[in-house]
């Protein structure tokens, strides 16, 4: 890994930091305010794709596990790891690499726009919603003997949120993709 | 950055920070194994005991423990609803352990302890060819120190919104905050690099 790919992830830590330091931006039409910190994560796979991405969700997770209070609201420390939404925390990580992956196959810098949106929405939506929930679920059920019926029911409520996270992280991946070139290309 | 590191030395603060992480661990294992409520609410007392070790009074460690016992006691709450309040009473008793002798180990660790705990364990992982232990702990300080400036980039650009009259959104606060912050990578490899502190190929 260059220095400049060891560089570039750990600004974007630092990003994914603030951005849950940050009072909770309100959107017009969801009643609930939004946390951006797992719109970081996505942010992280689509713009730097799987490795640096990746590096870069691990990076957060170790500074959470060395007592730093670097998760919104100012949680931190070992004791993060053991609640019983870990799964979620933890599928940080698989969901930067997988969105990352997902882009770095999907989305060529040849592309129209509107393709090059969708593709990210979709990386965005496989990492972020799908394999994060997957773990985050998984954890809940089995790892706290919630059950899995109630795992997922209670998961539900959190998906739309996600699910327009993964369309902000689309716009935002393809905005930074014209403006500032990262993402590795694929053939 | 505060850390939840508390400076002290007792005889939790003065234990290895490998062996505290093992013990971790193990316990961790030990909890996940037991079902029954009574010994799981004598491991969360022993928990309270470990805790009140660090001596730090009521006040302070209501401060630094609520917004998790939240967490846990609403997770309880919904099992009572779905299980039995046998289930909810050892998943409360169970979190409540765990959560406090991790918060214990946290309070008696300090980031440069864990940092070469860290260092140690990503040994193995150079054999990967992906990253060595060094890189972690060079990227653990550039994410410390490069923290503020981001901070401090968007306020900027929230005021930018403000003195334009614009509502702050997700999307236009995000790319400039990313293109600025991205855009330094290069002078701060080339730094970096020109130092030397990274040796390699």
């Amino acid at each position: 890994m260059s220095t400049r790919d060891l560089v570039l992830a750990a600004l974007f830590a630092a990003i994914i930091v603030a951005l849950g330091l940050v009072p909770p931006i309100m959107l017009g039409f969801i009643p609930v305010p939004i946390t951006a910190q797992s719109l970081g994560v996505m942010l992280a796979g689509v713009i730097l794709g799987a490795k640096r991405g990746g590096l870069a969700v691990l990076l957060v997770l170790v500074l959470v596990a060395i007592g730093l209070p670097v998760l919104s609201g100012g949680r931190g420390g070992l004791a993060t790891f053991f609640l019983p939404t870990a799964g979620y925390l933890v599928g940080w990580f698989f969901a930067a690499v997988v969105t990352g992956y997902c882009s770095e196959h999907f989305v060529d810098r040849s592309q129209n726009g509107i393709v090059q949106i969708a593709g990210f929405f979709l990386a965005a939506l496989l990492g972020g919603v799908v394999v994060d929930h997957l773990m985050g679920i998984a954890y809940l059920a089995f790892g706290t003997g919630t059950g899995l019926a109630t795992a997922f029911l209670g998961d539900l409520a959190f998906v739309p949120g996600d699910v327009l996270k993964a369309m902000i992280a689309a716009l935002a991946g393809r905005a930074v993709m014209v403006g500032y070139p990262l993402l590795p290309q694929r053939a | 950055m505060k850390s939840l590191h508390v400076e002290g030395d007792t005889f939790l603060h003065r234990l290895p920070a490998g062996l505290k992480l093992a013990g971790l661990a193990a316990v961790s294992l030990l909890l996940f194994l037991l079902h029954s409520p009574l010994l799981l609410a004598v491991a969360a007392v022993a928990g309270i005991g470990l805790y009140a070790m660090l001596g730090l009074g009521w006040r302070n460690s209501w401060q630094r423990l609520r917004v998790i016992l939240l967490t846990i006691v609403v997770v309880s709450a919904f099992t009572l609803v779905i299980n039995s309040p046998v289930d909810a009473a050892a998943v409360f008793f169970r979190l409540i352990a765990l959560f406090l002798f991790a918060a214990t180990i946290t309070a008696t660790t300090s980031t440069g302890d864990f940092i070469a705990v860290v260092t140690t364990a990503a040994k193995p992982l150079e054999k990967t060819g992906l990253i060595t232990a060094s890189d972690i702990g060079l990227a653990i300080g550039l994410v410390i120190r490069f923290l503020p400036e981001v901070l401090g980039r968007y306020q900027a650009i929230r005021d930018a919104h403000h003195a334009r009259g614009l509502k702050p959104k997700p999307l236009t606060l995000a790319v400039p905050l990313i293109i600025l912050t991205l855009r330094n990578a290069d002078e701060i490899a080339a730094a970096i690099d020109a130092r030397g502190i990274r040796s390699q190929k």
